[in-house]
């Protein structure tokens, strides 16, 4: 595919991205685009007039009220699919007539019925797919990465995973309307394993390799139509190691406090991914930013978002495919990763279904051989 | 001067975590204190022709956070009065700008609640409104009320917690919530007043919302103003500061709380007399720096340091 890929650039050296949806994340994107060196943001689409302005003021150099037409009117090298999940497939779809190599938001797809098909539809069409699991690119997994690689607690038996966040309907004050797709499983393939478990499985690969769905549970603290508590219990063969991981949209944050914790509990001693964060976020995002200032003199390029390292974790992810793409590479986070985490998030969803039903008919949970 | 009576019931807090998951076992819990805390008005409930409850519903947050009323509450009330009457009754709340009241009905569970008990489930912005004007200090104030409010018998059921502004929200704000007025905020409780006149109102202080949640365990009922009162001390407020409610206020007798369960200061010592959390919106002096420092640095501005560009 490389050569394919090097061919389809366009003759200016810089890529030339379209952002298919500025929402937050879909802006985060764009900004980190306008800041990319060898990056051209031309475009961005979005049906909802707000987000279109703050596009322009971003810095796109066009806007569109629909993606469809974004990419038949667009010379792109890429797009970045920054749509609701139900969106994804009929994007991929159409980046994939015009041509264009896309990197898509987590989830990417609904369900991995949904993932092949668009991943079939890539490969006819020999577009590049990357995914943004962004988790593997926060300093703080990087740094638990590094210690675990390097045999700092020796053996791990047992690793845990927590990522908490409010969800979209947020917390008090209520000051904004709560979209409605994020709770409809029909829109959104599933709830908080979907939104914030994928990134969980997606890290917890990365660093022990193939992941064992054991058993799981799911939770909703309200009637809502998808879960908003997630537990599983996995293995993981090649490092020998349990884990467990726990997810949800229930509880209420205040950024920039962040609830993702990575414990990795090992012979001699724990790695925690706190141990690799700032104490105190402010002095660390102010410390960043005195480095980025004097980047302007020593003519470096700056951190972009450093001073916000969940926000830097998608500028690298852009970075590292749009890098990708420009070297004719397999895109770093592709969408066989993608792929992989539905497959585990699906395997959960069928335990915990499985033994909910056991329950309801009154048997006894079948034993899980470990 | 006799003072205003608030009726204190405690509920049964003999369980785990300060919070039960189950309605069901929630319901039961609820049962007496309910009965007690709506056995003075159930003459006058029973002798209405309609019976609307107004709780806390204006955002699915969820109950064990006391930032809205505990749809228990409302489903004991719903269950003691079709047992006690024969009153028609609705259970109401208001679509706003940011959610529909269906939503927040069904994600708070008050839509499969309801479909045991004949109760319905009303969204006040639907229904017909009545044009009423009201003189506050003086000045003529223009309302345009829910035809509902005004011809039922109202029951109102707040939650026990502060404002994004700082005042309680008690049952004098849940109730100006499902009203348009041209006035500002703190004159529409003011203004509404003699036009809605709950039966009683009961606030659900099962769990306290005060800078963080408590289970407070405990429903008070009595008039909105005299409730509101209690609830401002409950929450470390001072009537003083609370506009609305000293205006309501002034010519009314002081508030004693009767309660044979409840020590009422061991209870003011329990609940945190804090605020809301702060908005997501950063104050413009922290975007406006961050978008010199980027402009600066060459870095971007996060979306949510924008400020509402």
């Amino acid at each position: 595919m490389a050569p394919t890929l090097l061919n389809r650039l366009t003759d200016s050296s810089a890529l030339s991205l379209g952002i298919l949806g500025v929402g937050n994340i879909g802006l985060v994107h764009l900004k980190s685009a306008v800041a990319m060196p060898g990056v051209e943001a031309v475009a961005a689409a979005d049906a909802v007039p707000e987000n279109r302005d703050r596009a322009e003021r971003a810095g796109a150099s066009r806007t569109y009220d629909d993606y469809a037409t974004l990419l038949a009117s667009e010379e792109l090298d890429a797009a970045v699919v920054a749509l609701p999940p139900f969106l994804h497939a009929d994007a991929v779809e159409q980046a994939a007539d015009a041509g264009v190599d896309v990197f898509v938001e987590k989830p990417l797809a609904r369900s991995t019925e949904e993932a092949d098909e668009m991943l079939a539809t890539a490969r006819e069409a020999e577009i590049a797919v990357g995914v943004d699991h962004t988790l593997r690119y926060q300093p703080d997994m990087a740094g638990v990465k590094t210690a675990y690689d390097e045999g700092r607690v020796g053996h791990v038996p047992y690793a845990s995973i927590t990522r908490l966040n409010d969800g979209p309907l947020g917390r008090p004050p209520a000051e904004h309307a709560p979209p409605s797709w994020p709770l409809d499983r029909e829109a959104a393939g599933g709830g908080s394993l979907l939104e914030l478990g994928v990134h969980c499985f997606d890290v917890l690969e990365w660093l022990f390799g193939e992941l064992e769905v054991r058993d799981a549970s799911m939770g909703r603290t309200l009637e809502v139509d998808v879960e908003d508590a997630a537990t599983v219990l996995m293995d993981a063969p090649e490092t020998g190691t349990t884990v467990t991981l726990h997810c949800g949209s229930y509880q209420w944050e205040q950024l920039p406090e962040v609830n993702t914790r990575l414990r990795l509990e090992g012979v001699t001693g724990t790695i925690s991914n706190r141990d690799h964060l700032p104490e105190n976020f402010y002095a660390g995002a102010a410390k960043s930013a005195l480095s980025n200032v004097a980047s302007r003199f020593t003519r470096d390029e700056p951190d972009v978002f450093g001073p916000t390292f969940y926000l830097q974790a998608h500028y690298d992810a852009l970075a590292e495919f749009c890098d990708a793409i420009r070297n004719g590479e397999q895109p770093p986070v592709d969408g066989a990763d993608g792929r992989r985490t539905l497959a585990l998030a699906e395997q959960a969803y069928e335990l915990a279904a499985r033994k909910r039903d056991a329950d309801a008919d009154g048997l006894e949970t079948p034993e899980v051989t470990l | 001067m006799s003072a205003a009576s608030v009726r204190a019931v405690a509920v049964d807090a003999a369980h785990r975590g300060g919070w039960i998951p189950d309605i069901d076992t929630r319901l039961t819990h609820l049962e007496s204190p309910v009965r007690d805390v709506l056995s003075p008005s159930l003459e006058a409930l029973a002798d209405a022709d309609r019976i609307t409850l107004v709780p806390d519903a204006h955002y699915p947050f969820h109950p064990s956070s006391g930032m809205v009323t505990d749809p228990a509450v409302i489903g004991s009330m719903v269950a003691h009065l079709e047992r006690e009457t024969d009153v028609e009754i609705a259970v109401a709340g208001a679509s706003d700008e940011r959610i529909s009241f269906d939503r927040t009905a069904e994600y708070l569970g008050y839509t499969s609640l309801l479909e045991r008990f004949d109760a319905t489930l009303v969204d006040l912005a639907d229904e017909p409104r009545l044009d009423e004007v009201c003189s506050v200090d003086g000045t003529p104030v223009a309302l345009s009320v829910p035809e509902r409010l005004v011809e039922s018998t109202v029951v109102v059921v707040p939650s026990l917690r502060p404002t994004a502004e700082g005042p309680v929200a008690g049952s004098m704000r849940t109730l100006a919530a499902s009203i348009d007025c041209d006035a500002k905020p703190a004159r529409v409780p003011v203004a509404t007043r003699p036009i809605v006149d709950p039966v009683v109102a009961v606030i659900d202080a099962t769990t306290a919302y005060g800078g963080e949640p408590v289970a407070a365990n405990v429903l008070f009922a009595g008039t909105p103003s005299a409730v509101d009162a209690v609830a401002s001390s409950l929450l470390g407020r001072s009537l003083e500061a609370d506009d609305a409610l000293k205006t309501v206020r002034e010519d009314e007798e002081p508030v004693s709380v009767e309660s044979e369960t409840v020590d009422f200061d061991r209870l003011r010592a329990t609940i945190p007399d804090g605020d809301l959390p702060p908005p997501d919106s950063p104050h413009p002096a922290v975007s406006t720096a961050y978008r010199v420092y980027a402009a600066v640095a060459g870095d971007a501005v996060p979306p949510q340091l924008e400020g509402g560009r």
